[in-house]
């Protein structure tokens, strides 16, 4: 299914997307992602069984940051307008989640990370091998991307009340926002 | 003729630096950029299909005056100073380097001033401040990046405008005003901080939620 979005979204000889927006968009995404974990522990605090968790996954999104934080500066590409609304919506995402109950917390990570690891598959099949370091790097904030989700899976994610529908409401609204930092 | 096997963008920089002392007389015209191409030794067919137009002829100017104040300031030693310092010396830099030739700035202006120019003028000012962010080591990555080069975009207008008619020894009137503007960025920096970490440490609405959901753990 994906794939095959792909191939409709890019015709051949259309400009794909620049480094420098392709940098942007991670950034403004791993800031989000790190502001939903932030709401999620701020609603959960330090003892709920989940909130270990939840920090550990908050500390691998944090290391992402500071790596597209100082390839931004490195290649002078200017960071996404929309930072003050991601702050307060990711915040407010998190919270959110998290008061509906830890299971759902679990799924919108788990709705979150998918559509992070489609996005970053779609950007190492669009680099494809012309920036092998920003590749690799990438490949391998993916593959945590990939574990935390699964992490969010083991955690009953699934059973949470209402979930297809969560689920669909969270990934057309990460869609979205990464549609739009793309180009603000 | 060496400068034949040269694309359009290499040459832009070269000849619009040959076309400065004629812009004086001539403006940002065609007749400017023939005078130029024949100080520079640029064939004249290819001058003259160089700049589609003046507000081009402008836009590579401001690239070049970008380009030689960041040039100046990477050579400066500018690690030991600090961030208002960098800023300052900036701006000293950029009105010094453009001091030979104010006449073709002030034309420059003019040409940015027409209303079809607005846009370009927005993108040069912005593209101007950010190099001299970038110069000074900016690293912000926040919304901040944008307020900077804001505020910096609007302390540079004001002393381009004063330093265009500064008559003062070597600009000491402008490295003056320079200063002045300076320090009112930095009171409302200073106001500004006094609000800033006030809502931290208070209840938090996301905790009290929390606590009300959560009241076991």
């Amino acid at each position: 299914m994906a794939a095959t979005e792909t191939a409709l979204n890019h015709l051949p000889g259309d400009r794909r997307d620049s480094v420098a927006s392709m940098l942007r968009v991670d950034l403004a995404g791993e800031f989000g992602a790190s502001r939903i974990y932030a709401g999620q522990l701020a609603v959960l605090g330090n003892r709920h069984p989940a909130a270990a968790e939840i920090a550990r996954m908050q500390q691998q999104e944090q290391r992402h940051l500071d790596w597209f934080d100082a390839e931004l500066v490195k290649r002078r590409v200017r960071p996404t307008a929309l930072q003050p609304f991601w702050n307060v919506a990711g915040f407010a995402l998190g919270a959110a989640t998290a008061l509906l109950g830890p299971r759902a917390a679990m799924a919108c990570t788990v709705a979150v990370e998918t559509e992070i690891d489609r996005h970053y598959q779609e950007q190492r099949d669009a680099l494809a091998g012309s920036e092998p370091e920003l590749e690799a790097t990438i490949a391998e904030f993916q593959a945590e991307e990939v574990e935390h989700r699964d992490t969010a899976l083991a955690h009953g994610a699934e059973s949470t009340p209402g979930y297809p529908l969560l689920s669909a409401i969270i990934r057309a609204g990460c869609r979205t926002a990464i549609a739009a930092a793309r180009r603000v | 003729m060496e400068t034949q096997d040269l694309t359009l963008d290499e040459l832009r920089p070269r000849l619009v630096r040959a076309m400065l002392p004629h812009v004086a007389f001539d403006g940002w015209t065609p007749n400017a950029v023939a005078a130029g191409a024949l100080d520079a030794g640029i064939d004249p067919d290819i001058a003259a299909i160089t700049f589609e137009s003046p507000a081009a002829m402008v836009e590579a100017y401001i690239a070049m005056a970008d380009a030689d104040m960041l040039a100046a300031l990477e050579t400066a030693n500018i690690g030991a100073l600090k961030v208002r310092e960098r800023i300052t010396l900036a701006l000293r830099t950029r009105l010094d380097q453009a001091a030979p030739h104010r006449e073709a700035v002030r034309r420059a202006l003019a040409v940015l001033a027409l209303p079809a120019n607005l846009p370009l003028a927005a993108k040069t000012l912005w593209h101007t401040a950010d190099t001299m962010w970038r110069a000074a080591g900016d690293t912000a990555t926040d919304f901040n990046h944008y307020t900077k080069r804001m505020t910096l975009g609007a302390v540079y207008s004001a002393c381009l405008l004063y330093w265009l008619d500064d008559d003062s020894e070597d600009g000491a009137a402008t490295h003056a005003f320079i200063d002045r503007r300076i320090d009112n960025v930095m009171r409302f920096e200073k106001f500004k901080g006094q609000f800033k970490g006030r809502g931290e440490g208070g209840p938090s609405l996301a905790r009290f939620l929390g606590r009300l959901r959560y009241p076991a753990v």
